[in-house]
């Protein structure tokens, strides 16, 4: 019984390291652009697919392919902005989105994920484990790969806390999610911590692709329902609110691993999704978060 | 307004001709198809175009029509006329009680409610195997009764059906939303819902009425769908089919009702036509067309028609 339960919280905690470091990211964006970005799933896949093309056909040792990961998916990010959402707000001027950029992220969720299709083609991929070997805790065991998910989705996400906290950079950051036109009046470049910030986020959903591809296999749709668990999960954690997202992705990845213990493995992903309508109708603001008129 | 009167009468009497006028399986296969995705466009503009409630889960009510017709007619050998009826019923109470909790939800919170709910309605059609069939599906139903024997003349028949049905819908949502106060209400509530309310408008009836009427749309697609194809499975209820639904009503221009209906028949034309330069293309093209025309078009075709400058929402 107790080696069940440990492999089973084992398991949620690793899962909730991998939501996290995705819905952080997502949380971020939407905190600050105030857009819900369909999309992040097709970063999760782009940083899958880099770590395979840069380990697998180049040979390069798996460090370099999680980074080249991460490099990728921060430049696209970076792109999404200045491409997409500046001239879209250029257009609308002072009158309200509505669901525009919603509608704008799917159509580049669709183009990058049959992009990656047409370029990569729709096998399942895979590629072997950076790390080898499995930690034995006697009553269960943890393969080092999935402890390696785990510490750098910690890491990662605690340098994004650190960097939001401290540097010039991330501070502008926060402020642009406060109050855009304030921190524009103090000198903030707008446009340019819009860009950053999708970079960011995009570069968090590449490394969770990265670290996974040995876990999962790599296809071109392999992001897209952790797009929509993760907008339970952000919606759980209050959208816009980092601390609750990484809170969240630990309640819902838990939840799932236990699940299997009372209900079929098959209907777990359903969880998140009643969860996640469960909250708009009791608590919309979120587990963390406050009362607000958005 | 008489120029789109004989512009619609045209449309209809070519589209009835289509059997007669290029009697080949294939190309009244893609037909039949095109005129269920511009049902489905149209129940979604609706929706989300004309009365402002974003969906982003009408995959879940096309595949509760199909899902629902399928059954009736394979467990309680119910005649697919009846199929029709019961598919669209069955999508349009599970819209009427999605609206319930939606009535509190605006922009962002509804589209991810909407999304949750397609969702949750994929992974019960994949997994409750008693009833849905799991991954593979329903098959093995029967059509409509007293079709031809032949070949072609079965894609002819069933082809006027579809068209028949869909047009007859297509067309009793227009007059709601053009010629009753439903439709004035509903772009109220779109323009301002507040002000809507204060002005007497009961908000919250016709919202319901949008849900219901939307999503029964969309149900009757996917059961005219599930008769033509003659099988269900999971796969109509993936986001891909919201996604293609909304681009099609985009591309068409959103609030116009017509004009989704033009642009799923244009976009599907396209994306059928790029298959054969490669199946993967049509996707990105779709992808391509959304973000181009909520960048720079967020009127769609409907749009060009009239110069107006550059109101946002004017559907006048």
């Amino acid at each position: 019984m107790l080696d069940t339960v440990l492999e089973f919280a084992i398991q949620g905690v690793v899962l909730g390291g991998l939501y996290g470091l995705f819905a952080v990211g997502l949380s971020l964006i939407f905190g600050v652009l105030d857009v819900i970005n369909v999309a992040h799933g097709e970063f999760f896949a782009l940083g899958g697919y880099l770590a395979v093309g840069a380990i697998a056909l180049l040979h390069l040792p798996a460090g370099a392919g999680v980074a080249g990961a991460a490099l990728g998916a921060f430049l696209l990010g970076l792109a999404v902005y200045p491409v997409l959402i500046a001239p879209l707000k250029r257009r609308l001027g002072r009158r309200p989105a509505g669901p525009l950029y919603l509608v704008l992220t799917l159509g580049l969720s669709t183009f990058l994920q049959s992009s990656l299709l047409a370029v990569a083609g729709g096998d399942y991929l895979q590629v072997q484990s950076y790390v080898r070997g499995i930690l034995d805790l006697g009553v269960t065991a943890v393969s080092y790969q999935r402890l390696l998910v785990l510490a750098t989705a910690l890491v990662l996400l605690l340098g994004l806390f650190a960097f939001l906290r401290f540097h010039r950079l991330g501070l502008a950051v926060r402020a642009v999610a406060q109050n855009p036109d304030a921190a524009q009046a103090v000198g903030i470049d707008l446009p340019r911590i819009f860009a950053l910030t999708l970079g960011l986020g995009a570069a968090l959903a590449g490394v969770g692709g990265a670290l996974m591809a040995p876990l999962f296999n790599v296809y071109p749709a392999v992001g897209f329902p952790l797009t929509i668990k993760a907008f339970a999960i952000t919606i759980l954690g209050g959208m816009g609110n980092l601390a609750g997202a990484l809170l969240a992705s630990f309640v819902i990845s838990l939840a799932e691993a236990f699940s299997v213990m009372v209900i079929p493995s098959q209907w777990q992903n359903l969880i998140a999704f009643v969860v996640m309508i469960v909250v708009l109708l009791l608590r919309p603001q979120g587990l963390l978060g406050r009362a607000r008129t958005r | 307004m008489s120029a789109r009167r004989v512009g619609l009468l045209v449309a209809g009497v070519v589209a009835a001709l289509l059997p007669a006028l290029l009697p080949h399986p294939f190309v009244l296969t893609l037909a039949t198809q095109a005129v269920v995705w511009a049902l489905l466009a149209a129940s979604w503009d609706l929706l989300s175009g004309y009365t402002g409630q974003v969906s982003f889960g009408h995959a879940g009510f096309f595949a509760l029509g199909a899902y629902g017709a399928a059954t009736a007619t394979k467990h309680a050998d119910l005649s697919p006329w009846l199929g029709l009826l019961a598919g669209a019923l069955l999508a349009g109470l599970v819209g009427l009680l999605a609206g319930f909790p939606a009535l509190r939800l605006r922009g962002h919170y509804l589209a991810l409610v909407t999304l949750g709910l397609a969702e949750i309605v994929r992974l019960v059609a994949q997994n409750w195997l008693a009833l849905t069939g799991g991954p593979f599906g329903i098959h093995d139903f029967r059509s409509f009764p007293g079709l031809p024997a032949t070949a072609l003349g079965q894609r002819q028949a069933v082809y006027l059906i579809t068209l028949g049905v869909a047009g007859a819908a297509v067309a009793a949502m227009l007059w709601l939303c053009e010629r009753t106060r439903a439709g004035q209400a509903f772009r109220a509530i779109r323009e301002d819902e507040v002000l809507a309310a204060h002005l007497g408008i009961n908000t919250t009836g016709w919202k319901l009425l949008a849900f219901a009427v939307s999503s029964a749309g969309a149900g009757l697609a996917g059961a005219l769908y599930a008769y033509y194809i003659n099988l269900v499975s999971p796969v109509v209820a993936s986001a891909a089919t919201t996604s293609l639904v909304i681009g099609m009503a985009v591309f068409g221009g959103l609030g116009t009702l017509w004009g989704p209906v033009l642009g799923a028949i244009l976009l599907f034309g396209l994306s059928e036509g790029l298959r054969f330069v490669g199946v993967v293309y049509n996707l990105i093209a779709i992808g391509l067309v959304i973000m181009v025309f909520v960048i720079f078009l967020p009127r769609g075709l409907a749009g060009l028609r009239s110069s107006g400058p550059g109101a946002l929402r004017s559907s006048e």
